[in-house]
Formats: structure tokens, C-alpha cells, sequence
């Protein structure tokens, strides 16, 4: 199939999902061109508009430092697809690679497969916030550490998706023709693996944004200097009461892009292989 | 039966070994002489040396953890560095609030989880579908704390329904009254909860609706409400049980966010204020608290599982 006939049957009477992907659209364009969309400079403090309502020329209004919250929120979209597209590739890297290696040697995997079982033993936050307590606040580090909490769940779904092509008889085919083992791994199993990999990875683009949000929330997660749109309700939670306007814009943001990520990835479950749909655990 | 639950909780013992390894570690590959760090930039070096002596940091990590596994089965977690009273009588100061929290939770998530998808599946394809189904996604996205500070700006700020923050315990004056400290909580805690139970409800009772017994108890003339409720949500329940494990994690994860939103006395409060004050033998502690409860909890669901559906082999 072609990639407009893929993208076709998926969003295909499918109007929540199309809206999603629209507004993921949205956010990825103010990402990328966060300084020329930005009227002010999302750091720039300006004491004498502190806390003023939304309206002109502050679009959604500014915090208590008198910063420009639609500024804020721009650049905070550029963070949002940071902390989202790098949280997938550690996580699905990772995962990927220990589920995938894990089903394929046996032994290896009996031994890999225990650990990854003890650390689902961790609920998520709780994982993410011990591991922030060993590294800085930093936005690698964040990456990293929301990557590695979801790497677990990966691993396991790789694991049991790997277990059922193992034995199917291409990859008998495969072994009888002198493939090696690298080859039918990555020649012949992976390939199979690419839809799923791809539905896995929004699911874990959403969790991410909401994993990320509460780091901030707690002071364990970016830097407090950091445009994110979990930093900007963090530093203005106890202006909630004079100014209730401040928390809607960044919470409504993360709320419309992690629906609209859950959105697509539901649509993109539905015309995955059958016999992985079950696998793959999202909203 | 009696077979599988010994083997099931002998296979605990290795998972929970290799659980306390990576707590302990976890907490010892932070960087910089933990002692220094406890006592702050006023310390004087022989101070340093005495604490390190007296809570065994000078001594090589192989010994220290296996002196703290040592002590934790003997039920003795050590001190708490903060409070200065046994890491174990911490944690209990805790539990009464997150039992109750988690309690209400419950309430809430069975209150409203099921109903709605039993109604979203039911009218599988439907308005009533799309919209419950959509709607429960939406409330899967909402950050917990948001949601939280917003309840409290509604209902505690504007309408002065709720108390806004804090829990005193039932013992104290008000005796059960003081629970209405945790409604805004619990709901906060229960709307992404709820709506994962909703998709769960929906997608199994979805499968079991495809199965023979299902066809033919609806050729026999049943009514519809009949069919979804007797034939399929029952048969369905089995796999929202099988979830209630995972359910509990999530839990875990939310309760620490939105018993800091509410400034509840609860344990997911004591994680988050532990680290920030770098108080390890707390953090070693309720973290391998909570592990173990996950696990007996996974357990617990694995074997009622076993009981509620005659088809599951325990080999």
C-alpha cells in the first residue's frame, strides 16, 4: 500500500481521529517555527504587566513575571515534541532491543525478561522519580528517564509479539537457508514489527507528555528556566486564584495533544496486523 | 489450586531480592558522600565521619545492603532522617489517609466505570458509544494535578463546598464527617482511573459479544439489556479483574501527584517530600513497601482469576 492509501483507510470516517492529527499538525508547525510565530520572548520579564488577562497584545494573557504566557505556550510546543519524540526512540531503542534479543536467545532472555518484570513491579511515576533523583534536572535527563520507564512496557509487548513470529515458518525458511541470526532478526522479524512499533510509539508520545507534565508539577522534572507547558503551570499553580486564566492555556494544551495523540493511535491499532492488536496496550 | 499459590509466592522471593537490589542501588548511585549531603553545607568534617560511622556509608556497599536486607526481615527499615522515628511508624502515619483515598477511589471508579461501558458497549457504534468512549479518552488525558487545582478552585474556592486541602484523621473530631476532606481528592484520582475502566469494560465485553453463547442467547429471543448484563458484562468482568493489578500501578502514580495537589498526609506525599529531602532509609523504604504491595496485589489477581473463570489452566 501506498502511504496516501495507508493514511486514507486509517483516518477514513474517522473524524475525531482526522481532528487529532490536524492538531498535532498545529503544534508540530508552532514548534518548528516557535521565533517567528512568537510575538515576545517567552523568557523576557516585564514586572509592570504582571498577571494581565488575556487580550492585546497578550494573547493569552502573562504570569507572575510578566512574561508573555502565548510566547510560553509556542515554545512549549517545541518541548512537548522534544520530550515526546525522545522519550519514543529511548524507549522503543531500548525496549525494542531487549524484547526483541530476549524472545530470540532464550537464556538471554529468561535473565533480561526477570529484570523487566521487577521494574513493572515500580509503578511508572514512582520509577521516574527515583531515577531523577540520581541525574540533574536537565532535558536529556528527562528524556532519558521517561524513555527508560517505558522501554519496560515495551520490552514486554516485543517480547510476546517476537515469540509468535519465531515460529512461524518463514523464519523456519529463513534459518534453513543460512540466515544469520542478525539477518532473520532484523531482515525478517523486525520488518513485520514496524506497524506495531509505530501504534506503540504514539501511545507512548501521549503518556510521555502527561509523565513529563507531573515531573515538572513535583520540581523533579525540566529545569524551572524551561519553556514547557508543564513548567508554566508549576510556576503559576498559586496564582490559580487571581488569575484562573494562567493554568487553562498550557493545561488545555496538554490535554488537546495528548487526546489527539491517543486519537491517532487508536485509529492506527484498528488496521495494524490482528494478531498484534491485543498486544499493544493504549487508553 | 494449593500447588500453584506456594509456587506462585516462592516465584516472589527471587522478584523481590532483585526489586530490593535496584532500590538500594537506585538510592547509592546518587552522586556525593550521602552524610555530607544529610547535614547540609554547615558540617563540619568530623561531624561527616561520625554520621557515615553511624549509618554504616563507610562501609563497602555489599555490606551496607546486606545489612539493610538483614534488618528489613528482621521488620526493621531504620530511621527516618527527617522525622527521627522508625521508617515503619512513618509509613503507617501515611496509610490511613492513602487507604481511605484509595478506598473512595474505588467507589468512584466502580460507580461510574462500569455503568459507562457497559452502556458505551452495548450501543457499540452508536452516539452514546462515540461519545462515552471519547469522553473517557479525553479524561485519560488530563493531567491529575490540573484537574485537581481546578476542583479546588471550583469547589473549595468559589463554592466553599469541600475543604480545599489537608485530612485530619477519623479519630479526631468529626470522626467520619472529616472523609469530605477527601471527596475532591478522590474524584481527582478516580476521573483517569474511571476512564481507562470504561475502555476496558468496553473492548472485553466487545469480545465476548462475538463468542457462540452470546449469538445464541440472543437468537433464543433474550432482551437486549438481558444479553449485555447476564451473558457478556459477567463474562466480561473477568478481564477487568485481570486489570485491577494494573489499575493499582496507575493508581500508585497518581495518588503521589494528587496527594501533593491536596496536601494530604498520605504515603504518595511521603515519596515526593523524601526525595526532595533526601531522606534514603524513608525512600527505601516505602518504595520497597509499595513493590511488595503490587506484587501480593498481582498475585491476589492472578488467583482469583484462576477461580472466576474455570477455562484458565493453572500450569
Amino acid at each position: 500500500m501506498t502511504v496516501r492509501a495507508t493514511i486514507y483507510s486509517i483516518f477514513r470516517g474517522r473524524k475525531l481521529a482526522t481532528f487529532g492529527a490536524l492538531w498535532l499538525c498545529v503544534i508540530a508547525i508552532a514548534a518548528i517555527g516557535a521565533q517567528f510565530i512568537a510575538p515576545f520572548d517567552p523568557l523576557e520579564i516585564d514586572p509592570i504587566a504582571r498577571l494581565t488577562e488575556p487580550g492585546l497584545p497578550y494573547l493569552f494573557g502573562t504570569d507572575h513575571f510578566g512574561r508573555d504566557t502565548f510566547s510560553r505556550a509556542v515554545y512549549g510546543a517545541r518541548m512537548a515534541l522534544i520530550i515526546g519524540f525522545g522519550s519514543v526512540i529511548v524507549a522503543l531503542v531500548c525496549g525494542g532491543l531487549i524484547g526483541l534479543l530476549s524472545a530470540y536467545f532464550s537464556t538471554l532472555g529468561h535473565f533480561l525478561m526477570r529484570i523487566i518484570d521487577v521494574l513493572m513491579a515500580f509503578p511508572a511515576l514512582l520509577l521516574a522519580l527515583v531515577l531523577m533523583t540520581l541525574l540533574e534536572r536537565s532535558v536529556l535527563n528527562t528524556v532519558i528517564v521517561i524513555g527508560i520507564v517505558y522501554a519496560t512496557t515495551t520490552a514486554r509487548i516485543f517480547f510476546g509479539m517476537t515469540l509468535k513470529l519465531k515460529n512461524e515458518v518463514f523464519i523456519d525458511a529463513a534459518r534453513c537457508s543460512g540466515a544469520s541470526h542478525s539477518s532473520i532478526l532484523f531482515k525478517h522479524i523486525l520488518p513485520n514489527l514496524w506497524s506495531p512499533l509505530l501504534v506503540q510509539a504514539s501511545f507512548i508520545f501521549a503518556f510521555a507528555q502527561l509523565q513529563a507534565a507531573a515531573l515538572d508539577f513535583l520540581g523533579l522534572g525540566l529545569p524551572p528556566e524551561v519553556a514547557s507547558w508543564g513548567n508554566m503551570l508549576a510556576e503559576e499553580k498559586i496564582y490559580i486564584t487571581r488569575a484562573p486564566w494562567l493554568l487553562m492555556f498550557p493545561g488545555a494544551l496538554i490535554i488537546l495533544s495528548v487526546f489527539s495523540m491517543n486519537l491517532v493511535g487508536d485509529a492506527m491499532r484498528d488496521s495494524i496486523d490482528p494478531r498484534f492488536k491485543n498486544d499493544i496496550a493504549g487508553v | 489450586m494449593l500447588g500453584y499459590t506456594v509456587k506462585r509466592l516462592l516465584t516472589l522471593i527471587p522478584t523481590l531480592l532483585i526489586a530490593s537490589i535496584l532500590i538500594f542501588l537506585f538510592i547509592h548511585l546518587i552522586p556525593g558522600d550521602p552524610a555530607a549531603i544529610l547535614l547540609g553545607d554547615s558540617a563540619t568534617p568530623e561531624d561527616i565521619a561520625a554520621l557515615s560511622a553511624q549509618m554504616g556509608f563507610d562501609k563497602p556497599l555489599w555490606q551496607q545492603y546486606l545489612l539493610w536486607i538483614k534488618n528489613v526481615l528482621h521488620g526493621d527499615f531504620g530511621n527516618s532522617v527527617f522525622f527521627k522515628t522508625p521508617v515503619l511508624d512513618v509509613i503507617a502515619d501515611g496509610a490511613e489517609t492513602s487507604i481511605f483515598l484509595a478506598l473512595m477511589t474505588m467507589f468512584w471508579i466502580v460507580l461510574f466505570g462500569i455503568p459507562i461501558g457497559i452502556l458505551s458497549a452495548s450501543f457499540h457504534g452508536g452516539w452514546i458509544d462515540q461519545i462515552t468512549s471519547g469522553g473517557a479518552m479525553l479524561f485519560a488525558s488530563i493531567p491529575t494535578f490540573w484537574l485537581g487545582l481546578y476542583l479546588i478552585l471550583i469547589f473549595s474556592v468559589g463554592l466553599g463546598w469541600f475543604p480545599s486541602s489537608g485530612f485530619p484523621s477519623i479519630s479526631d473530631d468529626g470522626g467520619l464527617t472529616n472523609l469530605r476532606y477527601l471527596i475532591l481528592p478522590s474524584l481527582t484520582l478516580a476521573a483517569p482511573n474511571a476512564a481507562l475502566i470504561v475502555r476496558l469494560v468496553r473492548a472485553s465485553m466487545l469480545d465476548v459479544s462475538r463468542e457462540d453463547h452470546v449469538r445464541t442467547a440472543r437468537s433464543k429471543g433474550l432482551h437486549p439489556a438481558r444479553v449485555s448484563i447476564k451473558h457478556v458484562f459477567r463474562n466480561a468482568l473477568i478481564a477487568v479483574a485481570a486489570a485491577f493489578g494494573f489499575t493499582f500501578a496507575a493508581l500508585v502514580s497518581e495518588a503521589v501527584v494528587t496527594e501533593t495537589v491536596f496536601s494530604l498526609p498520605g504515603i504518595g506525599r511521603l515519596v515526593v517530600q523524601s526525595i526532595l529531602r533526601r531522606d534514603y532509609p524513608v525512600i527505601q523504604g516505602v518504595i520497597l513497601f509499595i513493590v511488595l504491595l503490587y506484587l501480593v496485589i498481582n498475585l491476589l489477581v492472578d488467583l482469583a482469576y484462576a477461580r472466576l473463570d474455570p477455562r484458565v489452566s493453572l500450569q
